[in-house]
């Protein structure tokens, strides 16, 4: 039994970072149609820029709000240069191109900027060694934080979108965004802010796995962002509870699959296993079908 | 008629002037090297230890008049990132280069292993610092012929194996090995668990692999410790032992923790701080025993000067890192063993050096202490030139401390 509650909990901490990358490509998705997978690079930068700055004797805080600014300000970036452009088309697909262009560009410039070495990342809120007991199985805090986090974020998120005015206005954008425009709905100020919303969450993830994994470099960042995808996808494309459903099953399957199973196989058998409920579920655990309008 | 006689004479005597002129260019050009190595990127420990090794062999060389009397030159130095594909490309470059002469390997056994097929269809001598897959100079085995152009300086991973081996037997009967995915870990782990059951055929090996870069390796761990693991064994590098390292402390797993050389590198210390301690892996002996060797401590004071105490020397001067020695160390022994067989050959000619190298006998080295070569031999590393480490807190400083060697 400790076998298996170990695995889930962990699965549960893995999963919630997928989830909240799977959050951040979902606002792009609601109210553009477009996912920005230039975001491994987003979480790279926060968390290296983030290690540096302690580094540099710069508090925990004050680097923390540093690299979440800077994220934000390259969410613009991205709707800016990448994806606006590429919409001025119907049905071009110049973003995908685009958002991934910049993403290794933003690679190569930190790179550049802070070399290629692994450099540790510092502890946040929670040292390694810090856990609790339940049952004599040791749970990390910085697990149960990581779970915490992004719950919360979730439950936030959810409030905004159900019950607020710019909620409300996310939700129109997302359902036909040339009626909102009409409507009088800011549709280019809600666009260019669910672009900096993604990308906060986009350097929140990285804060939160890079804590987990100890060190950091400029390559990281590109593989979660692929799982955080898939989370999205096998949650439901555009659904936020179906992110976090996505994200938590995701990480739990190649958790089991390592340790009942093969840990060499670990990715291999989980990603057949999402082939095959994604092929009885086609639209995920919580999506709905996409109406496509005459 | 005297007029074309006298033509005809001077245009032989300009003839002979030239070719003497070109004669004399060639003797007192450089003897030119090349390498690719991984430069830039993620990895370029391995490839900037290549270079400055190679850099400070050849300053001592050119400080002592060179080699047949014409300075050395490092005259392509191509940066690869690690990735094969670009290795190839490079060596492709060196090797259309006529003056290149010899060369150095790209670092670890993927690169090396893609481009050692063009260095022996090419002839010219290579050698290998840091590659550990015996098959790049051992094709069909230990016991078969190497390749006749290919040698070998860098810590293999048989003799890794056969130490961590004999290391382990003493202390403990189940054995968990956590291997990255790659065929240098896979290597590892078959090597390992053969030389564990040869000491010790009752003992058990259960062994679980990761991939390079995972973030978190409790399923690994859960596995190995439901086996009855005593001990956790780790094949792989540096950022990705200090991933291990940091799971078993919040899995609140206290085993033991033994390694290869990757796991005591700097990405691993400056990865997991004080929790490094009582980390056990080997290494070779060149930086563990003191005091050092005259030679030994020329090569630091000449590296000092140079590159003063950066990253792969470590910020303390009287104790320098021990993975300096196979990061760094080893491309200055290569460029010796060139070098030797070059003079001891009389030529830069390909065959007579290799010729030469393959008698080489008892060639001082630093990452090997005494270098020797047989045409059935080209592997000069050996599992008595390594020693089993422990990390312990000096001060405030972490240090790897010989344990056994």
């Amino acid at each position: 039994m400790t076998f298996f509650v170990t695995l889930v909990l962990t699965g549960i901490s893995v999963g919630s970072v997928y989830a909240l990358i799977a959050t951040g490509l979902n606002l792009t998705f609601w109210t553009t149609r477009t996912l920005n997978f230039g975001q491994g690079s987003i979480m790279m930068l926060c968390s290296l820029g983030f290690a540096f700055l302690v580094m540099n004797r710069i508090s925990l805080p004050l680097a923390v709000c540093l690299c979440l600014l800077v994220s934000g300000v390259i969410g613009v970036v991205v709707e800016r240069l990448t994806v606006r452009p590429a919409l001025k088309r119907v049905g071009s697909m110049g973003w995908v191109v685009s958002t991934l262009g910049l993403g290794i560009l933003i690679q190569g410039l930190a790179a550049k900027l802070f070399g290629s070495q692994a450099v540790a990342f510092p502890e946040i809120l929670f040292s390694v060694k810090d856990n609790i007991r339940i049952g004599g199985i040791a749970l990390s805090l910085q697990y149960v934080v990581v779970i915490v986090i992004t719950l919360v974020i979730m439950a936030a998120l959810e409030l905004f979108l159900r019950r607020t005015r710019w909620g409300h206005a996310v939700r129109a954008v997302s359902e036909d965004a040339e009626l909102a425009r009409v409507q009088g709905i800011p549709v280019d100020l809600i666009v260019v802010s669910s672009f900096v919303a993604s990308s906060l969450l986009a350097g929140l993830a990285g804060l939160l796995a890079a804590q987990i994994g100890g060190t950091v470099d400029s390559s990281f960042g590109f593989d979660l962002v692929l799982l955080g995808f898939v989370a999205a996808v096998l949650g439901g494309m555009g659904s936020s509870a179906g992110a976090l459903s996505g994200g938590i099953g995701l990480g739990i399957i190649t958790k089991l699959v390592g340790g009942y199973i093969s840990t060499a196989a670990e990715h291999g058998i989980a990603f057949a296993l999402l082939m095959l409920i994604l092929a009885l579920l086609p639209n995920g655990f919580l999506g709905r079908a996409e109406v496509r309008r005459a | 008629m005297r007029r074309i006689a006298y033509l005809a004479g001077a245009a032989v005597v300009t003839m002979v002037a030239m070719s003497g002129s070109a004669s004399v260019a060639q003797t007192t050009a450089p003897v030119k090297l090349g390498l690719s190595a991984a430069l830039t990127g993620p990895f370029n420990e391995f490839g900037e230890g290549i270079r400055r090794g190679a850099e400070v062999a050849i300053e001592e060389w050119n400080a002592a008049g060179g080699v047949l009397g014409r300075k050395i030159e490092l005259a392509e130095v191509l940066d690869d990132q690690l990735v094969p594909d670009r290795a190839v490309q490079n060596v492709r470059r060196i090797l259309d280069n006529p003056d290149i002469v010899a060369m150095v390997a790209p670092g670890p056994s993927g690169p090396t292993l893609a481009v050692v097929g063009m260095v022996v269809a090419d002839g010219r001598p290579m050698c290998n610092s840091q590659a550990q897959t015996p098959t790049i100079v051992h094709p069909d085995g230990p016991d078969k012929p190497p390749y006749p152009n290919v040698f070998s300086v860098a810590m293999s991973v048989p003799a890794e194996a056969e130490r961590l081996g004999r290391a382990l037997t003493a202390s403990f009967n189940n054995v968990g090995l956590i291997t990255e995915s790659t065929s240098y870990g896979k290597l590892g782990a078959d090597l390992i668990k053969k030389s564990v059951l040869e000491h010790k055929p009752a003992a058990t090996v259960t062994a679980e692999t990761y991939n390079q870069r995972a973030q978190d390796m409790t399923a690994q761990l859960v596995r190995l410790q439901r086996a009855g693991a005593e001990v956790i064994v780790f094949v792989g590098l540096g950022a990705d032992a200090a991933v291990l390292r940091k799971t078993m402390t919040r899995l609140d797993i206290a085993l033991p923790l033994y390694g290869s050389s990757g796991l005591v590198t700097v990405p691993f210390m400056e990865g997991v701080g004080d929790l490094a301690v009582g980390v056990r892996a080997t290494n070779a002996t060149t930086f563990g025993q003191k005091p050092f060797s005259p030679r030994t401590q020329a090569f630091l004071d000449r590296y000092r000067n140079k590159y003063g105490t950066d990253r792969w020397y470590g910020a303390d001067p009287e104790n320098p890192l021990i993975s300096m020695a196979p990061l760094v160390t080893g491309a200055y022994d290569c460029v010796n063993l060139l070098l030797d067989g070059i003079k001891r050959a009389g030529s830069t000619e390909p065959k007579a050096v290799v010729a030469a190298i393959d008698k080489t006998k008892d060639l001082p080295g630093l990452l090997v202490p005494s270098i020797s070569f047989t045409p059935q031999n080209h592997a000069a590393f050996s599992p008595n030139d390594l020693a089993i480490y422990e990390m312990k807190k000096r001060g405030d400083k972490l240090a790897l401390e010989v344990i056994s060697k």
